[in-house]
């Protein structure tokens, strides 16, 4: 007896089956396709280099990048930091090239010469 | 050091993404009003002197505590940034996972075809590479770190993308070359695709009449893949982040994907893979970057090499012809795509017997105005008014006429293709600058 409703219930489960799926519009149907996004390569965390205590007495580069017609920028928050700082030094420098070129020379110089650096990257 | 980056509050997000992709999750930005270039130097005061238009703080003192302000714990953390993948997206409707391409910024904006296990199977039987073999790698923009790819992962965007396996080699040599389809300079730049070689009857690529236009599927899909692969596989192409074109620029909808119609190329005329030394029997596709085609189809009287070399001027005002900084880096290169019909002209009655002797001329010939010329080299014409030789003759010139400068650098010079549907003597000139090229066959 039990072997029999074993076997009804197995027919009743497998007749849900074929209905349901008969009944299915294909738009219902599911289905699997690929992920097409990559992903970028694992990225290094660069820890952020310690901050000044004070800005009295020291110097601060301020880099041009070179965006074109941007120049007059830097002149002026060197002015204005010049005013509201007096015992820094704010030195503004144009990087060489365009602002897609790198200039290891001013870098260098920064690294001997200056304690921080403000950078302007804009448009 | 400690430094403190100031940008202009237009490009925080593509600022902050670069900053991340570069390590530097917490760089410590302060943000000015934008635009800059060109404004006078008391509007600039304000704005320093004015308050961050993000976070209402004001600039100066967002600056000074970049510089001061101790670090943070989270500031100070090492290791590596992982973005784990998964290979397969989760089980949904056909018409639910179309939405999720869309929405997902996935697509270019087009219906997809959806990429099944079983088309992505099919479509690495058409190469003998294996699906996990490294293809290439591209960045997002040119300060972020580059994404790489393998074989399958091409093969599932050259399904998107429509193609059949037949397309998929040249799919690869695409995604081989390393570039990006969509750069993300705020110029709305452009791409474009010539492909040379047996591959181009093999696929009926277009070559004749229509071949820029939408008539061939291998001219559609294969550029449409490169795209798909550039927003997907490369970073790039994302609005606002990684792409900042002000107009966006509809060629790249299939980047300009063409055939090179070698067959009816003058004698002398090399095919444009052979000039950069692949063998004539090898299918190459090469990749240029530009902006503009200025179309020629008139019945000017004048030798077509004078009208190029007129009709080229223009070309000082798009793209790297008027996107320069000033003093510096200000030459441009150029592309003529040629009918056949006027490249037999050109040899036949114009003594042009190959491309490098036409290309040579216009890159002597094409030369910026003299009112460009004054814009592009303020420290000349500051010289020429305190009345320094030569420049100061060239003050008396119109401000129309040539300038001593060469509009083209020799270095990039004047490309030149072949291709189009022999109706009549005409051309397109542009700004594009090849790139690239790389081999199909290497890829089947």
């Amino acid at each position: 007896m039990k072997k029999r409703i074993g076997w009804l219930a197995l027919a009743v489960c497998l007749l849900a089956c074929l209905i349901i799926s008969c009944t299915q519009k294909p738009e219902q149907r599911m289905m699997t396709v690929l992920n097409p996004v990559g992903s970028p390569t694992p990225t290094p965390l660069i820890p952020m280099a310690p901050r000044l205590d004070t800005l009295e007495g020291k110097t601060i580069y301020i880099v041009d990048v070179m965006y074109p017609l941007t120049h007059q920028l830097f002149e002026e928050m060197q002015k204005v930091l010049s005013e509201r700082y007096p015992k820094t030094n704010w030195v503004v420098k144009s990087k060489a090239g365009t602002y897609f070129d790198n200039d290891p020379k001013l870098w260098e110089e920064i690294k001997a010469k200056a304690q921080g650096m403000i950078i302007g990257v804009g448009h | 050091m400690p430094a403190a980056p100031f940008v202009t509050a237009r490009f925080k997000d593509v600022a902050e993404a670069t900053a991340a992709s570069d390590g530097m999750p917490r760089e410590r930005f302060t943000y000015i009003h934008h635009p800059v270039s060109n404004k006078p130097a008391s509007e600039c005061r304000k704005y320093i002197e004015g308050n961050d238009p993000l976070t209402g703080k004001p600039v100066v003192e967002e600056i000074v505590a970049a510089l001061t302000k101790p670090l943070s714990e989270e500031e100070k953390k090492t290791g590596f940034v992982e973005k784990p993948r998964e290979r397969l997206l989760k089980p949904d409707t056909a018409q639910n996972l179309e939405r999720q391409f869309l929405e997902n910024g996935w697509t270019d904006g087009l219906l997809i075809s959806l990429p099944t296990e079983e088309k992505v199977s099919e479509m690495l039987k058409a190469t003998s590479h294996k699906p996990d073999e490294i293809v290439g790698q591209m960045r997002p923009s040119p300060a972020q770190a580059p994404w790489k790819y393998t074989v399958e992962m091409v093969a599932v965007n050259a399904v998107m993308a429509g193609a059949k396996p037949k397309h998929f080699p040249a799919i690869l040599a695409l995604a081989a070359t390393g570039q990006g389809s969509l750069p993300s300079s705020t110029s709305s730049m452009a791409r474009m695709i010539v492909i040379n070689g047996p591959l181009r009857n093999e696929l009926k690529i277009n070559m004749g009449i229509g071949a820029l236009g939408p008539f061939d599927e291998a001219n559609a899909v294969i550029g449409r893949a490169w795209t798909l692969i550039t927003k997907n596989l490369g970073g790039g192409g994302k609005a606002g982040t990684t792409y900042l074109g002000t107009f966006g620029n509809n060629y790249n909808y299939n980047n300009l994907c063409f055939a090179e119609k070698e067959e009816a190329l003058p004698s002398g005329w090399k095919p444009f893979h052979v000039q950069k030394g692949f063998k004539q029997e090898e299918s190459v596709v090469s990749v240029f970057n530009g902006w503009t085609l200025l179309n020629y189809s008139a019945y000017n009287p004048d030798p077509y090499h004078e009208l190029m070399r007129r009709q080229m001027v223009a070309l000082e005002m798009s793209g790297a012809g008027a996107h320069h900084t000033p003093g510096v880096s200000i030459q441009t290169a150029g592309m003529l795509i040629i009918d056949p019909v006027t490249a037999k002209a050109l040899e036949e009655e114009e003594s042009f017997e190959t491309k490098e002797k036409l290309s040579q001329w216009l890159t002597e010939n094409v030369h910026f105005t003299m009112w460009n010329y004054w814009n592009a080299m303020p420290d000349y014409l500051k010289k020429a008014k305190e009345g320094v030789q030569p420049y100061a003759s060239l003050l008396k010139r119109a401000p129309e006429s040539d300038s001593p400068l060469q509009l083209f650098s020799p270095r990039a010079g004047v490309e030149i293709v072949v291709v189009g549907g022999e109706t009549n003597p005409y051309w397109y000139a542009g700004d594009f600058r090849y790139l690239a090229s790389a081999s199909v066959d290497k890829w089947k």
